[in-house]
Formats: structure tokens, C-alpha cells, sequence
């Protein structure tokens, strides 16, 4: 009992397949995008221990504006990978202060064992070079941690 | 002798219906391998240099005097009077003084020998505290 129409159905001209031939034009598109959108920080980590907080907030600041000093445990200061002299630091900011049109902010960047005087001589420095703006960089800690100690 | 010549079968086409699936994949390793460093901490706006000295009231100052093996001591007003307080216990003390007097100052006093660390304690519980106006100091004795 063959369906009686059968015989007569018109073959639809309708492509009945998703084009699929630009998927990889749009694939390698955004591919490209993304690899030419990230940066690399070309400094290399110091691999020091940050001190921890529970107050540690995410800094709301675009990261051309964030400038690294890494303070090591024996008081030598980093800025991009080179060693500067503690009473060279303001000399080194200031520029870069200038440069970034005032919007320049420190990540202080101590490993938690530095004697706090070498923390406070750089305080002073960037004082000296007006930027005023700074963070301690720390590493979150849980209220269960921080009752410990 | 056109036409003799046979259709070869062999297509000779590069088959790119895979390529869309090769350039997902690849777009997906880099997006889950790249990690985004965060840029997290305390923040603070140091004094500025050229600012006048501002004589403050010892009324207005509390001291938090951070001693060379931890300890924290605190030390009010004019008094010279010293009480050394544990870490925890510090955030309810800053919150109970702001309640009092709005415009008080934490005054962070650290030793230069101390480790940095024991700072970073004391400064983290004056920001859980919602204290807004603290200062750091060199603890010179």
C-alpha cells in the first residue's frame, strides 16, 4: 500500500546543508585575533614568596599603567629585569611616571621576609618620583589561615 | 587520441572540510592555556612629597608599633602606655575606634629589622577594618 502521492513529490531546491566552507576562515580569524591581541610581560618572575592578606583586592588598573618592582630578600631592587641602587629608584620612576601621564601605579612586589626598612627607602623613593599610587602585592589568604598566626 | 583518455577517480581537491575543526581546536588550546597574572594586593596612596606636614592632634593617632619578631603593640594618643595585642584581634579594635572618632589615623609603625611580612598583617587588618586613612612609618627608636 504504497503512499499514493509518492510517485509525484517534488525534489526540494533548497540546499539542504549548513555552508560550512568559511567555518575555517572564521576559526584561523579569530585564532590570529587572539594570538596577536596577547601580550607577553617579557620580565622574567623572581620566584619570591609574597606575603599573604585577606584584604588583597583585584587592582582595577589597565596594565600598561602598572609598573613591577621587585624587592628581594636582601634589600636589591628590580624594575624590568634590571638591578637598580635604592637611591636610583626615584630617577628610574619618575620618567616612566611621566611617560604613562600621571596614571603610573607601583606593584610593590616584596617577598615577605625583606627587613621593612628596604620597603620603607623605596616608599621614599617613589615619594620623591610622585607616584604616590602603589600596591603591596600579596597573595589571598583565607580568615581560617589568618586566625592561625 | 582525446578521447580515449580516462577520468582519473582520483579527486584532486585538498580536502579542507577538516580544516575548520583543526583551527577550533587549535584556537581552544590557546585560549585555555593562556593564564592572565593578576595584579592583586593592598592598595595605598603614599603622602606626597612636597605636601606641607600637617600637625595632627595625638587625640586623632593611634599607634600600632610592629616589633622585630611580630609582636604588635598599641599605643594611643600621648600615652605612653603600650599593649601588645594579637593580630586578630586588631581589626575589631580599628573598627571600635573609627566608631568613636571617624578621623582617626593608623599610625604603622614598623621596625627596620622587622620582616616585611608582619607589616603586611597589620595593614591587612586596618583594610578589613575599613580604615581609610593609615600611615606607614619607619619605626625609629
Amino acid at each position: 500500500m504504497a503512499k499514493p502521492s509518492a510517485g509525484f513529490q517534488k525534489k526540494s531546491k533548497a540546499q539542504s546543508e549548513i555552508p560550512t566552507a568559511s567555518m575555517a576562515d572564521i576559526a584561523f580569524l579569530l585564532l590570529i585575533f587572539f594570538m596577536v591581541s596577547t601580550t607577553f610581560r617579557r620580565e622574567q618572575n623572581r620566584h619570591l614568596s609574597f606575603p599573604r592578606a585577606e584584604a588583597t583586592q583585584k587592582v582595577d588598573e589597565k596594565r600598561r599603567n602598572i609598573l613591577h618592582l621587585w624587592i628581594e630578600p636582601d634589600g636589591a631592587v628590580y624594575i624590568n629585569d634590571s638591578r637598580i641602587p635604592m637611591d636610583m629608584v626615584a630617577e628610574v620612576v619618575l620618567p616612566l611616571y611621566r611617560e604613562s601621564d600621571r596614571h603610573l601605579m607601583i606593584a610593590i612586589r616584596g617577598d615577605r621576609d625583606v627587613p621593612y626598612k628596604f620597603i620603607n627607602a623605596v616608599t621614599e623613593q617613589l615619594r620623591e618620583a610622585n607616584a604616590v599610587r602603589v600596591f603591596f602585592h600579596t597573595d589571598l589568604e583565607s580568615r581560617l589561615a589568618r586566625e592561625r598566626r | 587520441m582525446p578521447m580515449l583518455e580516462r577520468k582519473s577517480k582520483v579527486s584532486d581537491e585538498i580536502p579542507t572540510a577538516s580544516m575548520a575543526d583543526i583551527a577550533f581546536l587549535l584556537l581552544i588550546f590557546f585560549l585555555t592555556t593562556t593564564v592572565f597574572e593578576e595584579e592583586k594586593g593592598l592598595p595605598i596612596v603614599l603622602p606626597e612629597a612636597a605636601a606641607e606636614t600637617v600637625e595632627v592632634s595625638q587625640s586623632n593617632i593611634i599607634h600600632f608599633l610592629v616589633r622585630e619578631d611580630g609582636a604588635v603593640a598599641i599605643r594611643r594618643g600621648e600615652s605612653q602606655a603600650e599593649q601588645v595585642v594579637a593580630y586578630s584581634e586588631i581589626e575589631g579594635i580599628m573598627r571600635q575606634e573609627i566608631a568613636n572618632n571617624p578621623n582617626i589615623i593608623a599610625a604603622v609603625k614598623t621596625a627596620p629589622d622587622a620582616p616585611y611580612r608582619h607589616m603586611i598583617n597589620v595593614l591587612d587588618e586596618l583594610q578589613s577594618a575599613a580604615a581609610q586613612r593609615i600611615s606607614l612609618q619607619l619605626w625609629e627608636r
